[in-house]
């Protein structure tokens, strides 16, 4: 998946991440949420996913517990507190915000572990080359500036002029001053890193935009495998094949064969990322036990 | 088949009097290395940006630049972008983009070229300056000497017919500094790329030139080979030699001693008048005996020098010298060397640190342990990475060891602070000490190498002020006012601390840091980017410091600087001193790490620190030889230094 060409990567997660925001079906939901959860595992690791479910759970549980509190839509009541009647479409309705909500959250923290940076502004300079320039100067000048306020504050500590220390309003003071500083070094530095532009012809027509992707014979394969399998389902949710609809009560469609091969296909797409690392690295091993 | 052709070029900055550039003339051929050198704010950086049209600075300009038989200005900018390149001094500042890829490929995307072509040139760069091994990187994850050879990689690309270089080596560390010029000869070698480079590193860059261009003030000093050159300089007794290798200026000083002494009817002598003191104003394209410029040349020239001096006059002139009877004894081993300061105070040291950044990462300090004592200066040499602005740090209380102890005189002698000795004050000292606070008074003070970071206010009097709690009395003004005389800024006060130039942002930025009347003075690598000048004008400001009872400890790769100056020296390598000795103990002792003119002698006079060493032995055997008409042997050579046979 990390070496898959950028936009084959994005509109992956696109996709996926569409479908599981829009159609809140919980079959296609269950599927989402536990492929989301297992190549999130198999990106970050196990320990990383304890601090996002420590995030996770929290919002789940409001999102679950608030739906059926404020939403009063859907025919069976369950319970009525008062002039509050708390029905069961809206609880499962909340319930399936919660597991939206989550396996959204996992399928972008796989996202930002394939799309990096550079990858982000590869695919939005083939749109707009001046934008892609522009977060990549960026991404290079917000480091750059850190470290140098860094710096300056290190060098002041050296000559006794503690800067983090002293009254709020005498902090305040020196943090301005460190900041107009910053300014004034930032105009005058910039003045070389606009020559070296000029220099090397930045300005003139015409400007290309280079990448290092290259779309290869594997990423068409792959692609045209998951636009296939992106196919089916939509088909499958524009035909009513499957289908939900919780209010007034919940309507789910009827269990059949075409159903269930869109529930595979769906399952399928989800898991494509992790199968294809997955067989990748198996390939890999065989590969180097040969060697 | 020249490529630049500068005829009568004249340049005025808008509002000043005074002419940047007045009536230079260069002719640059096809495929030279041209080396442009002068001192700071002599004008090089302004000619160099005249060889772009993009660059030029705004002013009055007159006379004509020819590039490729045609008026640069007619070139259109797509032929400029891509036939000059130039490369600029900070390292940093040019880097464009995130990624070392990106940075490559960002002047042939400019150029409008296609993925498949900028590939093929990307790649022959990368394979060329052998990038590939950071190719993938991100430029902040790379060293300085890395990213200056990124940025002539990345201007190499557009395959330029000429290199332009602004002092590309300025903020790079000596050994990362040879790398890149040895790339630039490369190019030159292998690609026949024409290149004209402004440098300060004349003992590396002197040896790589085909043509030698000195500026002063704006107008050509001279101009032609090395050799030719350097002779000139020396007639005219130009300041800038002071700059030149050491080869080159001990024979300088040697042919100027043999001109002075011979008669009119020496042959020498005569040589030399008719060469170069009747001759055309400004190319001298001859020389007589070759002025040597690499430490072998040097070492060549000074054994047939001390042959011809110990030999019979009638003998062959170039033999081989003589076994002599006596060896000088070896210079004490500089481990074991006694210290001649030792009876002098200690004021601060360090016993036994060890410092670490991350709990997991490498010790960057491993026992280090140091003394400083007082009124001295102090360098500590070495590599990079072997821990030298960390052991500042450390001293300076900014990071915390976590084994071993780092220790300050609480009392040192407060009578010799300075402003106890600064007479106009000596009054108002009562007031001055009870208004101030005590927090880092006395104590010890860290000058960072960017000097950049120290400044906070719009001019240089501001900046100074903000070390007093009490700005706007009179004694803060007139102690701001002592101390800028005291470090010659006076005149600058009221500009900004970043239009002035680096030498004197450098002393700006020691202004502020002497207000704290610190006991200990740290610097770390003060002399660099500092042309010859302005290191021999901060020289004597640290022999000002000393003279007031201030101890410096300074960090520096500037083993020149070093020898001339320090009392002590010690090595880092490690995270420890490897060996500590006095100054010229440490030289001496040591091989490879040390002066030009120790490696120019070594075998061949003993006991040499600076190139100085070397022309007073050559000189007192000259004058021996000429009292007593024949060979001096040596007994009587038993002086400061002493003469063995190389083996």
């Amino acid at each position: 998946m990390r070496n898959l060409h950028p936009a084959i990567s994005f509109s992956y997660f696109a996709f996926v991440i569409l479908i599981t925001v829009v159609f809140m079906h919980p079959v296609t939901l269950c599927i989402s949420l536990i492929s989301a959860l297992l190549y999130a595992i198999y990106l970050n690791g196990i320990k990383s996913l304890r601090l996002t479910l420590l995030v996770l759970v929290p919002m789940m549980l409001l999102a679950a517990i608030i739906n059926p509190l404020f939403n009063h839509l859907g025919n069976t009541v369950l319970i009525t507190v008062g002039s509050l009647q708390i029905t069961l479409e809206s609880t499962l309705y909340g319930l399936s915000t919660a597991g939206m909500l989550a396996a959204v959250i996992l399928w972008f923290s796989c996202y930002n572990k394939i799309m990096t940076s550079d990858k982000f502004t590869y695919l939005f300079g083939k749109i707009i080359p001046s934008v892609s320039l522009i977060i990549s100067m960026t991404l290079r000048f917000i480091p750059r500036y850190l470290s140098q306020m860094k710096k300056i504050t290190y060098a002041q500590q050296a000559i006794g002029r503690d800067l983090n220390s002293g009254h709020l309003i005498d902090r305040i003071r020196s943090g301005g001053d460190i900041l107009s500083i910053m300014v004034t070094w930032a105009l005058e530095n910039g003045v070389d890193t606009a020559d070296s532009m000029r220099s090397r012809g930045y300005g003139l027509k015409g400007r290309s935009s280079y990448s290092l992707y290259k779309l290869d014979s594997r990423d068409k394969l792959l692609a045209a495998f998951s636009l296939y399998l992106a196919i089916m389902v939509i088909v499958g949710i524009a035909l009513r094949l499957i289908s939900i609809s919780y209010f007034p009560w919940i309507t789910l469609n009827p269990f059949s064969i075409p159903a269930l091969l869109i529930y595979l296909a769906f399952l399928l797409l989800c898991l494509f990322p992790l199968l294809l690392d997955g067989f990748e690295e198996l390939k890999w091993r065989s590969s180097r036990s040969r060697i | 088949m020249a490529l630049f052709t500068l005829k009568d070029l004249s340049f005025t900055y808008p509002q000043q009097p005074k002419q940047a550039l007045s009536a230079v003339y260069m002719v640059v051929e096809k495929g030279e290395f041209v080396v442009l050198c002068g001192r700071s704010g002599c004008g090089k950086s302004t000619l160099l940006r005249h060889l772009k049209t993009v660059l030029t600075p705004h002013g009055k300009h007159q006379g004509e630049i020819l590039f490729d038989n045609r008026p640069l200005a007619q070139v259109d900018l797509r032929e400029q972008s891509s036939r000059i390149g130039f490369v600029l001094q900070s390292p940093e500042n040019q880097i464009v983009t995130d990624k070392v890829w990106h940075e490559l490929a960002f002047g042939l995307e400019s150029l409008g070229c296609d993925t498949a072509t900028i590939r093929l040139r990307v790649a022959e760069m990368a394979s060329f300056f052998g990038i590939q091994e950071w190719y993938h990187k991100d430029v902040n994850e790379l060293s300085g000497g890395q990213k200056q050879l990124l940025n002539l990689a990345a201007v190499m690309v557009m395959q330029p017919d000429v290199l332009v270089l602004d002092e590309p080596t300025a903020q790079l560390d000596p050994i990362a500094a040879a790398e890149f010029l040895n790339q630039l000869k490369k190019i030159n070698d292998e690609t026949g790329t024409t290149i004209i480079i402004a440098e300060q590193r004349l003992e590396v860059v002197l040896p790589l030139a085909d043509k030698v261009v000195v500026l002063a003030d704006g107008k050509v000093l001279a101009q032609g080979d090395v050799s030719a050159i350097s002779t000139r300089l020396n007639v005219t007794k130009s300041p800038m030699l002071k700059a030149f290798p050491a080869a080159a200026r001990v024979f300088l000083a040697m042919e100027d001693q043999t001109d002075d002494a011979c008669t009119a009817g020496s042959p020498k002598g005569e040589h030399f008048n008719r060469e170069y003191r009747g001759d055309a104003r400004f190319n001298c394209d001859s020389s007589i005996a070759t002025c040597p410029i690499t430490i072998r040349e040097g070492r060549d020239w000074l054994m047939r020098e001390l042959a011809a001096t110990q030999s019979q006059p009638s003998s062959d002139q170039l033999a081989q010298p003589q076994m002599l009877s006596t060896l000088p004894p070896a210079p004490p081993s500089p481990v074991h060397a006694e210290n001649p300061s030792d009876a002098s105070t200690v004021v601060a040291g360090a016993k036994e640190v060890w410092f670490r950044y991350e709990r997991k990462g490498a010790d960057i300090l491993r026992g280090l342990s140091l003394e400083i004592h007082q009124s001295e200066l102090f360098c500590l040499l070495g590599g990079n990475g072997t821990g030298k602005s960390t052991t500042l740090g450390v001293l300076a209380g900014l990071l915390k060891p976590y084994r071993g102890k780092v220790w300050l005189e609480k009392q040192a002698s407060s009578a010799n602070t300075l402003a106890a000795t600064d007479d106009l004050l000596q009054n108002k000292l009562a007031a001055f000490t009870s208004a101030e606070s005590t927090a880092a008074r006395g104590g010890l003070c860290l000058l960072p190498q960017d000097s950049q970071t120290i400044f906070t206010e719009k001019t240089i009097r501001d900046d100074l002020l903000t070390m007093f709690t009490n700005p706007k009395s009179d004694i803060s003004l007139a102690r701001a006012d002592s101390i800028a005389e005291l470090l010659e800024i006076d005149t600058l006060l009221d500009r900004h601390p970043f239009d002035v130039s680096v030498g004197e942002q450098q002393r700006a930025a020691l202004a502020k840091v002497l207000l704290r009347e610190p006991q200990i003075l740290l610097l770390d690598e003060p002399t660099k980017g500092l042309d010859a000048a302005f290191k021999e004008q901060l020289a004597a400001i640290l022999e000002k410091l000393k003279a007031r009872g201030v101890s410096i400890l300074m960090v520096s790769h500037d083993i020149e600087f070093c020898a001339a100056y320090a009392d002590r020296c010690a090595m880092l390598f490690d995270g420890d001193v490897v060996s500590q000795s006095a100054t010229r103990q440490f030289f001496v002792g040591n091989s490879f790490y040390t002066t030009a003119a120790n490696r120019l002698s070594r075998g061949l006079v003993e006991n040499v620190v600076t190139a100085e060493d070397i022309i007073k032995h050559l000189s007192t055997l000259n004058e021996r030889q000429s009292k007593s008409g024949f060979p001096s042997s040596s007994n009587k050579l038993s002086g400061t230094s002493s003469v063995r046979a190389r083996s």
